[in-house]
């Protein structure tokens, strides 16, 4: 039922949803961010044909602009190509991929040059809004923000962990042609510790330290309640940083 | 148990020395009204011997693998722990799963976070995948870094013991390896990170039914874990 009335309420305000896969990214100093593009689940679809498979790769940096492109050829189902991707404005962001026939989830990898994590793209989509929709959006947005609030019409809930030697970060991505405001309330025991107003431009990132939410020592390791809501569509990646925090090793983690 | 209700079992390994703790609903509601209706969890050793029963109250948040395991047995040895639980449909939009959080003590690697892989099970015709997802494959990275390689494979069968061969690909070569496993065994198998001078550069699993499957990567000499995730299925 809540999902017709969401959709029912796209369409009247003219939103529309583009399939789009997309990756997270990360460059720091140290530390190399690459994507692995391949087609092998292609090898059992006879329809995909035998390659090669070209794909395009859209690198938006933390304020939403394109910053980087690259084109990308599979000569066949069962290549794989490493794209190291340049550094850009925020040092984080979105990749977006599209390209004909490509059916494999594409992973996205960070390393110090010792070891790496890995984890995969999400095959979702960016929501457009028409201008008159972006306008009214933006003057309610205006008015909830002075109270420190946002218009919540897209909400997630996720866990966080925080410990003496390992944290959790989120890198928040909106996945939208309007401004989102998203608030991020941390909370533990059923009780609110800390909270922020971000503002995310077009295809904009943020990289949110979450324990700067709730500062304070933590002798062990514990899950805290993250609440995320946004006034357009936005996604997020869990980002796992060891006792370096930032300046060391780095995981991304994709989540439902 | 209800055949209204709907099944996810899944399942995972614990180590000792990890800081490894499940959650029972990601996404739990801010009113924390998304609760499972019952969870059951069992603790194997590598031979699949029954190790313990220990009761989760499934309204519990985050469940604490480390906690559970000593509490409920005496082993050091890898557990494959196994969670089997029922859900309303009515109450989860969509088929939950559950994440977990886990890294070494006192290592300085990043900790990981993945989905717990679910193996299906229960009512059949609910399990919510229909294509078939024995059929597995996962794609390495080619540059050489300090890091080992392996498959965590567990079996969740009840009666038969089930067949698998790896294949791993290092340039235009493969190599294979057979795996028996019987009910609720479990083992890692090695995958070279080269051979011949070429890289290892994918691996594929396929058995006769689904397997509990991870990818693992670990830090040469200390053994960390660095990397832990689930195949892809060649059949979407």
């Amino acid at each position: 039922m809540t999902r017709r009335l969401r959709s029912f309420a796209r369409r009247l305000v003219g939103v529309a949803r583009h399939p789009t896969y997309y990756l997270p990214w990360i460059v720091r100093p140290g530390l190399e961010c690459a994507l692995v593009l391949s087609n092998v689940e292609a090898r059992f679809k006879p329809s995909c044909g035998s390659g090669p498979f070209r794909a395009s790769v859209v690198q938006y940096d933390a304020q939403g602009v394109a910053a980087h492109r690259y084109e990308v050829a599979l000569q066949t189902s069962t290549d794989a190509v490493e794209l190291p991707l340049k550094a850009a404005a925020g040092g984080c962001g979105f990749a977006t991929v599209s390209g004909d026939r490509i059916l494999s989830d594409l992973y996205v990898t960070l390393s110090d040059g010792r070891d790496y994590t890995a984890t995969h793209g999400r095959g979702e989509f960016v929501e457009t809004y028409p201008p008159l929709t972006r306008a009214l959006l933006a003057a309610a947005c205006g008015v909830a923000s002075l109270a420190g609030r946002t218009i919540p019409l897209f909400a997630r809930n996720q866990y966080v962990y925080l410990g003496p030697d390992s944290r959790s970060h989120v890198l928040l991505m909106n996945l939208s042609n309007v401004t989102n405001s998203i608030r991020a309330v941390l909370s533990t025991e059923g009780r609110a510790v800390g909270s922020r107003l971000l503002r995310l431009p077009p295809m904009g990132s943020h990289l949110l330290d979450v324990a700067s939410l709730a500062p304070g020592p933590r002798p062990s390791a514990a899950a805290w309640r993250l609440r995320l809501e946004g006034n357009a569509w936005f996604n997020l990646y869990l980002v796992g940083a060891g006792p370096l925090d930032l300046a060391g090793p780095l995981s991304l983690m994709h989540v439902k | 148990m209800s055949s209204s209700l709907s099944a996810l079992l899944s399942a995972t390994f614990y180590e000792s020395g990890y800081d490894h703790r499940v959650e029972i609903i990601h996404q739990r509601d801010a009113g924390a009204l998304r609760r499972l209706v019952s969870l059951d969890v069992t603790l194997y050793d590598k031979d699949g011997a029954l190790l313990a029963t220990p009761t989760v109250d499934p309204r519990q948040e985050i469940l604490d693998l480390g906690v559970l395991v000593r509490d409920a047995t005496s082993t050091q040895e890898r557990v494959m722990v196994v969670l089997d639980a029922r859900y309303d449909e009515a109450i989860f939009p969509y088929r939950p799963h559950h994440y977990a959080y886990f890294h070494r003590r006192g290592s300085t690697a990043a900790p990981l976070y993945y989905a717990v892989n679910a193996v299906l099970g229960g009512v059949p015709d609910r399990v919510g995948a229909t294509n078939i997802n024995n059929f597995e494959t996962y794609v390495f990275r080619q540059r050489p870094f300090a890091e080992t390689y392996s498959l965590l494979l567990g079996c969740l069968a009840r009666f038969v013991p089930v067949q698998a061969q790896v294949f791993a690909y290092y340039g235009a070569r493969r190599i294979s390896q057979d795996v028996v496993l019987a009910p609720k065994c479990h083992t890692e198998v090695q995958l070279p990170a080269e051979d011949g001078g070429e890289r290892l550069a994918r691996v594929e699993v396929k058995a006769l039914f689904r397997l509990l499957s991870y990818v693992v990567g670990r830090r040469a000499g200390a053994g960390d874990v660095v990397l832990f995730d689930h195949l892809f299925t060649y059949a979407k």
